[in-house]
């Protein structure tokens, strides 16, 4: 087991057939500052690598591109109205626009909605079903999230869609094979935050060691496809067992619990909550990799807090939006999801970590299904990739002509040093994000 | 890197071949070069068993058919061939589109593609056919593993232990495969399933023993902390009923051993029951359907899980449970006569209208909106109104012996007097009683309800498109292919110079030849509703509303919206069905009562949802026989419940 991750403890449990299951914990030590209300800076003299985290951040339908795309390249260029939230964070972003998603125009089933989804996740075909292979942030989850507690996270706030799986999920374990998001932040709490006692820990490890005897000993009966099914499951429990070990309850002192009710279709609510969660499970080193899906893909959301009630996310991307008033109410809900994206990276800003901050060991990605909304655009796409993690280069609007694998190649190699190597419809890498 | 689909592989494929083949010497002929081109030029997306195709004489057979059935399919095409004339072939004409064909000129004159179906053509029409290969192959019915659903979930954990609080409910929402949401394939468990799972299970174990045992779960009055006579027949007992079978010795000592060690700990006795409920909740066997095992006595207990599951959308009760055991179950008699016991348990019309709910997507309903300015009296208290005048319909035909073909015909409707009055008809005598349509009207069935008209509109408009997508995939069962990628599915917009009917503005399908094959199926089916708005509502004309603008209120506030009224022309007709012009939803109810194609799709639909999963080729017997029942007994739907209960598909389990 690689254990580059010095600023750690192991908790030890013994599994079935005394195999052990080591779960990495943060040291509280150098965790908190003396008032323990915040993630202190390591004390640590020595110069050490601090982990890099990884955010694929997703709102559902496209963008109005002239409200939306900066017009000048390089630099210095102008923020545009959408992105007007991310100004103040100008040097910790990178625009990045005119990525290709080829695998979304390939013949197959669906609506332009669903293949454009599945491309983009990907680079795979729609299968009628769901995502055509794993998901970008899964395959590099399943290089670099193996020492976490959660190898990875799914996290999602509006929920309004038509309901189709390639609809509700960002996150794909494999061909048709859907991660849905924890979408109410007081379960993600529990699941993060949650306090444990060492009893109902051992309890618990007695329980699933005896589902996993059962789950293992029907296998060698199952036929084939039967047996997959089965061990899903399976891999399913070993990942449970490894995330019952808890925080020690000091975490619960700076991560405040969301309550249980209040609207739980307040969605501006719901982000802010959910990015706070987010931010302090990659503080706390929980997990390396999530996904954010802040709305459905070919999402069905109203906007009241935006005074757009009338119609819904993806009415607002046709027909009146070719007028100039329904291109300004687009404009204002792009807006919105951009807020919401520039308030994770200002959060991430305001954790200390090492000699920096968090931002500065993550790198997020944000992406929607298209570009220009009306047309279902899935060329020319328009992406922001933020923070500094592998030193990213940032400040910075840039044209380029690759696809989006290429940029996954990227990121996962040369920012996350995944060594991932390859994705669908990638050829070549993005020399100017890095 | 990309995955080259199907169908850009045989266009590599046969572009290679077929301009050096032409002389046909042997049946591999068709496999190797015509089979691939007919691929390529996408004919199985409409012929096959569930394509909009589906009435016609050409059926594909599945996409990953075996080079012997691809080999006699190839030669059963002998029946579109005539032999003196073979260019006169419908097998030639019709892709070609030198008569008329539905889908168009898939195979262009003087193309390769061409030349390698007329030289197939020539050879069925000269060559003597070998029975053997022409037959087509023998298919086994697939089985599958499934789980509960979470709605099976919800009842079990109630029959089991007592527990109303839906706890699935929490879990991540499932998926519509095949249109239902039981469907195997969708049933992968994803971590965040199985983190329900666990918390659900603590949480219900808890409950269960909050303040002792008393919803009385253990069969027995302990001894003390480790009585194990006690023990073990709590989890004998306990087990059967949560794996739905009797336990094996190594499950018992499992379990056994989970309780005494945890017993022990705690000193108390029902907190080794309580772990002993906790884990078995998170057993694969009480999670999925494995009731099953070699022996005769197992099969048993899987009929009976079935049976409950379809018929209660529950675990077994105890006389199921004691049918199992006595072996009532291995015969198509003794299931008969449980399944009538079970239908006329009420439970059965809750797990019925689960499969109604599902059937007609009420859940697309229940997330509707409108726009609140053109339909204020829009609300979710009128949607629940949709739901339960459907639901009436649905239990009044098939709980009270009615011919189910009403379900499309029915001249009358339970009405609540929200809806009586949206209907524009007079308040029934109570809520939810029986109203007849006046006898000029143009509304009847299912195709009338304000749930199937609100359903398939959008929120300020009516959609033909949807409409008649809707009566394709849900009533005939044919999957209508979808816009090919980046086609602008965008419709001219209404302005006040030139206020548009949906039909007008959905003419721009018709411009191109690749939207109007298609389309042609789908938008003539909704022109026939079109005196029915986004809520369902009767109206003479359509009529078509323009707001003015933020910038035109700012100049002056007191413009009001200009109110367009249209004509709307109701000529429509439901292509592949002969005879089937209409110009109301009374009409088209008619129409599909009568379409031999309703009425399979009736029961491939109850198949589905039955077997979660969809139909193969070797399960075209049951249905074909399922079929002939349904109508022999003039569409009594509990005998086509019955029929599918005693039938090998459903009570078959693994051949081990």
């Amino acid at each position: 087991m690689k254990t580059n991750l010095p600023r750690r403890t192991f908790l030890k449990g013994v599994g079935l057939g005394g195999a052990t299951i080591h779960v990495g914990l943060p040291a509280l030590a150098a965790m908190f500052n003396a008032s323990g209300t915040a993630y202190a800076a390591t004390t640590d003299g020595a110069k050490r690598e601090v982990e890099k985290r990884f955010v694929f951040w997703f709102n559902g339908n496209g963008i109005p591109e002239k409200y939306w795309i900066p017009r000048e390249t390089g630099p210095d260029f102008e923020f545009t109205p959408c992105l007007a939230p991310l100004e103040r964070y100008r040097a910790d972003i990178h625009v990045i626009t005119g990525l290709d998603s080829p695998a979304a125009r390939l013949p197959g089933p669906g609506n332009s909605h669903y293949p454009s989804m599945s491309a983009l996740v990907s680079g795979q075909v729609y299968t009628g079903r769901g995502a055509g292979g794993p998901s970008f942030d899964q395959v590099l989850a399943n290089k670099i999230g193996g020492e976490s507690r959660f190898r990875s996270l799914q996290i999602g706030v509006c929920q309004e869609s038509f309901g189709e799986a390639i609809q509700r999920n960002l996150s794909w374990a494999d061909r048709d094979r859907p991660l849905p998001p924890e979408m109410i932040p007081h379960r993600l709490f529990d699941r993060l935050f949650g306090g444990r006692e060492q009893g109902w820990i051992d309890r618990q490890r007695s329980i699933l060691d005896s589902v996993r005897e059962e789950t293992a000993s029907l296998e060698s009966r199952l036929g084939a496809e039967d047996k997959q099914r089965v061990d899903q499951y399976l891999t399913s429990v070993r990942e449970i067992e490894r995330s019952i070990a808890s925080l020690p309850p000091e975490y619960k002192q700076i991560v405040e619990q969301p309550p249980e009710g209040g609207d739980l279709k307040d969605w501006p609510r719901i982000a802010r909550l959910q990015s706070d969660l987010l931010a302090h499970a990659l503080a706390s080193h929980q997990t390396r990799v999530a996904s954010y899906m802040l709305s459905k893909c070919q999402g069905l959301s109203r906007f009241p807090w935006l005074g757009h009630t009338a119609q819904r996310h993806h009415e607002y991307t046709h027909g009146q939006v070719e007028t100039p008033q329904g291109m300004r109410i687009l404009r204002d809900i792009c807006r919105w999801h951009v807020e919401e994206f520039a308030y994770l990276v200002a959060k991430l800003k305001s954790m200390p970590e090492g000699e920096g901050t968090l931002l500065d060991n993550t790198c997020l990605l944000f992406l929607h299904e298209h570009a220009e909304a009306n047309a279902h655009k899935n060329n020319n796409l328009a992406v922001i990739v933020a923070g500094h993690a592998g030193g990213i280069k940032t400040g910075l609007n840039t044209r380029t002509t690759g696809t989006l694998g290429d940029l996954y190649v990227t990121v996962a190699d040369e920012v996350m040093k995944a060594g991932i190597g390859q994705f669908p419809t990638a050829e070549k890498k993005l020399s100017e994000i890095v | 890197m990309i995955r080259i689909p199907r169908a850009c592989a045989a266009l590599l494929f046969s572009a290679c071949l077929s301009g050096q083949t032409t002389a046909v010497s042997d049946p591999s002929y068709f496999a190797k070069n015509l089979y691939p081109a007919l691929e390529k030029a996408q004919c199985r997306m409409c012929h096959n068993d569930n394509g909009v195709a589906s009435a016609t004489r050409l059926q594909f057979p599945p996409e990953d058919a075996s080079a012997q059935e691809i080999t006699s399919f190839g030669l059963r095409l002998n029946s579109l061939v005539d032999p003196a004339k073979p260019d006169e072939s419908l097998l030639f004409q019709k892709p070609t589109n030198r008569i008329q064909h539905t889908g168009g000129e898939r195979i262009r004159a003087g193309s390769a593609e061409e030349k390698t179906l007329r030289a197939w053509v020539g050879y069925l029409a000269s060559a003597k056919l070998n029975p053997e290969l022409t037959a087509a192959p023998k298919r086994t019915t697939p089985v599958v593993l499934r789980r509960l659903t979470h709605s099976q979930y919800n009842h079990t954990l109630q029959d089991l232990i007592g527990d109303r609080t839906h706890l699935a409910d929490q879990f991540p929402t499932e998926d519509f495969v095949h249109g239902f949401t039981n469907q195997a394939e969708e049933q992968s468990v994803s971590p965040l399933l199985a983190e329900g799972y666990n918390r659900a299970a603590q949480k219900a174990a808890r409950t269960a023993f909050i303040g002792g045992d008393t919803r009385g779960l253990i069969p027995c009055k302990p001894t003390g902390t480790a009585d194990a006579e006690c023990r073990a027949q709590f989890v004998r007992e306990f087990g059967a009923r949560a794996f739905r079978r009797p336990l094996n010795d190594s499950e018992i000592r499992l379990y056994d051993k989970l309780f005494a060690s945890e017993a022990a700990r705690n000193r108390n006795f029902i907190a080794g029951a309580q772990v002993v409920v906790e884990a078995m909740l998170q057993s694969p066997h009480f999670l999925f359907h494995l009731e099953g095992g070699s022996d005769g006595r197992s099969e048993a207990y899987r009929v009976a899980s079935r049976l409950s599951y379809f018929l209660w959308d529950t675990m077994p009760d105890q006389a199921l449970f004691d049918a199992a055991k006595r072996g009532d179950l291995l015969t198509p008699e003794g299931i008969e006569r449980q399944s009538r016991r079970l239908l006329a348990d009420e439970r059965t019309r809750a797990a019925f209208d689960e499969f109604l709910a599902q059937w007609l997507r009420f859940d697309r309903l229940r997330s509707a909106v409108r726009d609140r300015r053109l339909f204020p009296e829009f609300s979710d208290e009128l949607v629940s109104n949709m739901f339960e005048e459907v639901r009436q319909l649905f239990e009044h035909l098939v709980w009270e012996d009615g011919d189910f073909l009403n379900f499309f015909k029915s001249d009358y409707a339970y009405l609540s007097t929200d809806l009586a009055r949206l209907y524009g008809l007079n308040p029934p005598a109570s809520e939810f009683s029986r109203v007849k349509f006046p006898r000029d009207s143009e509304r009847g069935g299912i195709t009338g309800s304000g749930l199937f008209l609100t359903l398939t509109s959008k929120p300020s408009e009516t959609s033909p498109t949807e409409r008649g997508l809707f009566v394709r995939e849900h009533f005939l069962c044919q999957v209508v292919p979808p816009p090919p990628p980046g086609v602008n599915t965008n419709l001219p917009m209404n302005t006040d110079d030139q206020p548009l009917t949906n039909r007008q503005r959905l003419k721009i399908h018709l411009s191109s030849p690749t939207c109007a094959a298609c389309h042609n199926l789908i938008d003539p089916v909704g022109f026939g509703l079109e005196r029915f708005d986004a809520i369902g509502r009767y109206r003479p004309k359509q009529i078509v509303t323009i707001f003015p603008t933020f910038d035109e209120l700012k100049g002056d506030k007191t413009l009001k919206p200009r109110v367009h009224e249209l004509d709307v022309d109701i000529s429509a007709s439901v292509r592949g069905i002969p005879n089937s012009d209409f110009a109301s939803p009374k009409q088209l109810g008619q129409i599909l009562a009568s379409a031999p194609n309703c009425q399979r799709c009736i029961v491939k639909q109850l198949f589905r949802y039955a077997m979660g999963r969809s139909e193969t080729t070797a399960d075209q017997p049951v249905i074909d026989a399922a079929v002939e029942e349904f109508r022999n007994s003039r569409f009594r739907f509990p005998n086509l419940i019955i029929f599918i209960v005693k039938s090998n598909a459903f009570r078959g389990g693994p051949e081990e």
